[in-house]
């Protein structure tokens, strides 16, 4: 077996060497024979000619012990190959297209198959990821939320069912200490998170439990990129102090290189979380992660969890009253990449239409193109060549085809790869997105899989149409009505698949068209924001209001400015800070799960900055502060929903499940603000920030002129204040453009998928059409001669493309309702069953059609029917 | 006329596995060795050895090398494997017992007339 391998290697690779050496064995073998005869005394010239009859003809022995060789078959092959390439470089633009779409069609399933691949199918890259869990609280199917520090540390000291347990609670922190002070994301942690999770410390060690008692020395975990851009190395970061807010944190150690995400949280800087004891059951926030221990499944896990949180619920029962919520435990693995699932199944579906369109279609131009050729491949088969030659021939020339398609589009998809990061931020696990060889293995199957499909059709047509219509008739050789058939089926399933993907597009076009339409309820415009943060190392809590109405004072009398407030979370906050509440005279059931709404807390200017109307009641002032009855202003929708018949101003309310402190009384209603992306319903509960305490504001301020004027001056007037603050203004219009920017994304992409599968569809019929007018220019000719309208051909000609078209489209509507699961989260305005969008994409895609088709119907009207007779 | 002239089909191979089973030789030497050992009873086209040893390499039964004869020149060298000679044995065997098998019948037939 090995023998025969090496044999034939040798023969095939060292073929000059083989070759060459087989000649001289041959020569040597004459020489010896011939030297018998002359001994024998012959002369030289008969010695010769005996030894070469003995040895019976050098060229034909040659021969033959090239083909015991046992390369002929690969000989062969490489013969076609060749041939192929010949052949195919004879009309480039028809190999250049057809390598290009499939190559792009490839390269974009290898690209998305390896994003699946990383980010949903692969295992988190953690030690026995499947045992990690994210707790959350949950007191209904659909309604989730984060852990509170009662909540952790009821779980901690109490759970059965967990190896380790931590919490991570996201916050911005203003960094100093290191280079120019800047406002960064950090992560604050306990101990048992990175127990949980099993990662280790490159440098130095990570959060002990030692270090998380109020009142240790605070300490910071950093990643090996924030050490290394810092202090040169990781060994260097161990012991250096940064400064977090104020406060000062010394770096114990440094995560292991490439670490930059952890439980899909990206962080540089790992403070460690030490919390203050809880005095009610809320503030929520906190993330749990926990690791199950090895003999405990899911469900016990998630029993425990509800005995803890039946045991905590009457300790805190005044200020929570929702009895059914429960600590309830989620694969992290779901966690992390549970919001990617939806978007990747809907671009994973789209590009694999797409990849199916540029396969048909690519079948489809093979496929007219081997008939068009059917005179070459008679007349090889009258000289001799076998069918299954023939076959070959036809194959080979497709697998060279996809072969090079195969190739480009690996490349276009390590490319694309490389980049993921800059193409989709947002994506989580990004960054362990690589071209893996489990990807490659699937791009070099899908190539073959469309080798077989793209060369199969022709295959099929040599071997059952066109040998026998060349012997029955040369002139009507069209490949046999069912290769006809074929082509035509090809043609209506790239329509087929076209549909899906224009209606998909369509849809979310008219969704991304209803949200920027939607009235977000305030002017964007001549307004900007700038976030700011009270550090509590530099700000004890008495100083906090001082410095807000200072802040306010201050950038009011700038020039330019006409309006000035703050909200600790203004529109389009997408962050989601809200409250829940409960109205005096229309409470819950007991035990039952409160209302919730957008919560902001604003000064009095704040809705003039906005220009948001009073439209009943009174607004804040500077009298509604500490020391007064606690007051809100809340949303014209808010009013509609919860007080639909009754005045809103007036009535008292229960908030945050504080049911000790005083009621709040609603003073004011103003207009709608899109609170929660602009897809919110409008509700809103406004308070005053002077009745709390706001460590984080938006000062909102409203210009005469362009906002970007005046950004200067307003940012230097703060910098009076605090010239250590981070600071940045950001246009109220750069917001709200924001969150529209990933609907409008995924309109852009799959607008393009839908032009893309409607041009690759139109160009399949176009030239189905051509060809058909082309094969029947006899008959057309005939039809004129006889004296047909022009016209009436043209339509014919239409008509029966326009049959293949409307099967597909058929078919295709047909695939939409499968899309709908797909496509409803991501709708808005609009539902996936929209039926003006179908009847347009419909119209859309038979117009294009009918269009294709009359370029060829023109062709056939405007034949000379004398020529088309006459000619071939 | 076929390349392994009157012999039957394979048997060209066992009779160079045999002529090599004495020792490495070149192609010339096989088939003058044959010659000798069938006192020219057999008659093949030398040439249709070629073919032949190069089924035997692919086999793995026998190798080559290049080497100098003792005259001087340089001439490719056939060994035979101890693969080879194993299968060598085997057909021997093979031929033996079907000779004996054919002879039998051959020789009841001549009773018969």
């Amino acid at each position: 077996m090995i023998a025969d391998l090496l044999a034939r290697l040798r023969a095939l690779v060292l073929r000059r060497r083989w070759e060459r050496e087989l000649g001289e064995e041959m020569a040597f073998h004459l020489e010896q024979e011939s030297e018998v005869h002359r001994r024998a005394g012959a002369d030289p010239e008969t010695a010769g000619r005996e030894a070469r009859l003995a040895f019976g003809g050098v060229d034909r022995y040659k021969e033959a012990t090239r083909d015991a060789s046992g390369v002929r078959p690969v000989e062969e092959t490489a013969a076609d190959v060749r041939f192929a390439w010949r052949w195919l470089r004879r009309s480039p633009g028809f190999t250049l297209t057809a390598v290009a779409v499939l190559a792009l069609a490839l390269g974009a399933v290898a690209t998305v198959f390896a994003v699946v691949h990383a980010v949903l199918w692969a295992p988190l890259p953690y030690p026995h990821a499947d045992r990690l869990v994210r707790i959350y609280e949950q007191n209904s199917p659909t309604n989730i939320w984060s852990l509170s520090v009662v909540d952790y540390q009821a779980i901690r000291d109490q759970q059965r069912s967990f190896d380790a347990v931590g919490a991570a609670r996201f916050t911005s922190a203003e960094l100093s200490g290191v280079g120019q002070p800047e406002e960064i994301t950090a992560v604050r942690v306990t101990s048992g998170f990175f127990t949980a999770l099993g990662v280790g410390a490159a440098a130095g060690r990570l959060i002990e439990g030692s270090d998380e008692p109020v009142g240790a020395s605070p300490v910071a975990v950093v990643s090996d990129g924030f050490a290394r851009a810092h202090w040169g190395s990781p060994g260097a970061a161990v012991g250096r102090v940064l400064t977090l807010d104020g406060l000062s944190h010394t770096v114990v150690g440094v995560l292991s290189p490439g670490v930059e995400e952890l439980a899909g949280m990206r962080a540089s800087v790992w403070p460690v979380y030490q919390m203050a004891a809880p005095t009610r059951r809320g503030p929520f926030g906190l993330r749990g992660i926990a690791r199950l221990k090895p003999d405990v499944s899911l469900e016990g896990a998630t029993r425990d969890l509800a005995a803890i949180s039946e045991r905590i619920y009457p300790i805190w029962e005044s200020g929570f009253k929702d009895k059914v919520a429960r600590l309830t435990p989620y694969p992290l693995r779901r966690t992390i990449v549970g919001n990617a699932e939806g978007e990747l199944g809907l671009f994973g579906g789209a590009v694999g239409l797409i990849f199916l369109v540029a396969v048909a279609n690519v079948a489809t131009l093979v496929l007219v193109r081997a008939s068009t050729r059917q005179h070459e491949l008679a007349l090889r088969a009258t000289l001799g060549a076998s069918r299954l030659r023939l076959v070959r021939l036809v194959l080979t020339e497709c697998f060279v085809i996809t072969g090079l398609a195969t190739a480009l589009g690996i490349w276009l998809a390590a490319a694309a790869v490389s980049v993921i990061g800059r193409i989709a931020p947002d994506l989580p696990r990004g960054g362990e997105v690589s071209l893996d060889g489990t990807t490659i293995l699937v791009a070099l199957a899908l190539g073959a899989v469309s080798g077989l499909v793209v060369g199969g059709a022709p295959a099929i047509g040599v071997l059952r149409g066109t040998l026998s219509s060349w012997r029955e008739d040369t002139r009507r050789a069209g490949g046999g009505r069912r290769v006809g058939r074929l082509r035509g089926i090809l043609v209506a399933s790239e329509f087929a698949l076209a549909v899906p993907l224009l209606l998909a597009a369509g849809l979310l076009g008219r969704s991304f068209l209803a949200l920027v339409r939607v009235n977000p309820g305030y002017d964007p415009s001549h307004s900007f924001s700038v976030r700011m943060a009270l550090p509590a190392a530099r700000y004890p809590d008495s100083l906090v209001q001082d410095f807000w109405r200072r802040a306010v004072l201050r950038v009011s009398s700038t020039p330019g400015v006409l309006a000035v407030g703050l909200s600790t979370s203004p529109p389009p906050d997408t962050h989601g800070d809200v409250n829940n509440f409960n109205l005096v005279a229309h409470p819950v059931p007991e035990g039952g799960a409160e209302p919730v709404a957008p919560w902001p807390l604003v000064t009095p200017g704040f809705f003039r900055a906005l220009a948001v109307p009073l439209l009943a009641g009174r607004g804040f002032t500077d009298a509604d502060s500490v020391g007064t009855p606690p007051v809100a202003i809340v949303s014209r929708s808010w009013a509609d929903h919860y007080f639909p018949n009754e005045d809103p101003v007036g009535q008292q309310l229960v908030e945050g499940g504080c049911y000790a402190c005083p009621r709040t009384t609603v003073v004011g209603v103003v207009g709608d603000v899109k609170y929660e992306g602009l897809e919110g319903n409008g509700d809103a509960v406004y308070e005053p920030m002077a009745q709390s305490l706001a460590r984080g504001a938006a000062l909102v301020v409203r210009t005469a002129d362009d906002p970007a004027l005046s950004m200067g001056p307003v940012l230097d007037q703060l910098r009076t204040l605090d010239p250590a603050m981070p600071l940045r203004g950001v246009p109220m219009a750069d917001d709200l453009r924001e969150a529209v920017s990933d609907p409008g994304r995924w309109t852009t992409v799959l607008l393009a998928f839908g032009a893309v599968a409607l041009g690759l569809s139109a160009i399949g019929i176009f030239g189905l059409m051509s060809y058909v007018v082309r094969r029947e220019r006899r008959e057309i000719g005939v039809r004129l001669a006889l004296g047909a309208e022009p016209r009436r051909v043209a339509v014919m000609i239409v008509g029966r493309g326009m049959r293949h078209v409307v099967a597909g489209t058929l078919a295709g509507l047909a695939l939409t309702m499968l899309e709908a699961r797909w496509l409803g989260s991501l709708l808005y305005g609009v539902t996936a069953h929209d039926g003006i969008t179908t009847v347009a994409v419909v119209a859309i895609l038979l117009a294009t059609a009918s269009l294709a088709c009359l370029l060829p119907g023109f062709a056939a009207a405007r034949l000379r029917p004398l020529e088309a007779i006459a000619t071939e | 006329m076929a390349e392994s002239g009157d012999l039957l089909p394979g048997t060209l191979e066992v009779l160079v596995l045999k002529a090599l089973s004495l020792e490495p030789m070149h192609g010339w030497g096989i088939g003058n060795r044959l010659d000798q050992l069938s006192r020219n009873a057999l008659r093949v086209r030398q040439g249709s050895l070629y073919p032949a040893l190069q089924r035997l390499l692919r086999k793995g039964w026998i190798r080559s090398e290049w080497r100098t004869t003792e005259s001087g020149r340089r001439a490719r060298y056939y060994l035979l494997t101890p693969r080879g000679r194993r299968q060598l044995e085997a057909e021997t065997e093979v031929w033996r017992r079907t000779a004996a098998a054919v002879n039998g019948i051959l020789r009841t037939r001549l009773a018969e007339e």
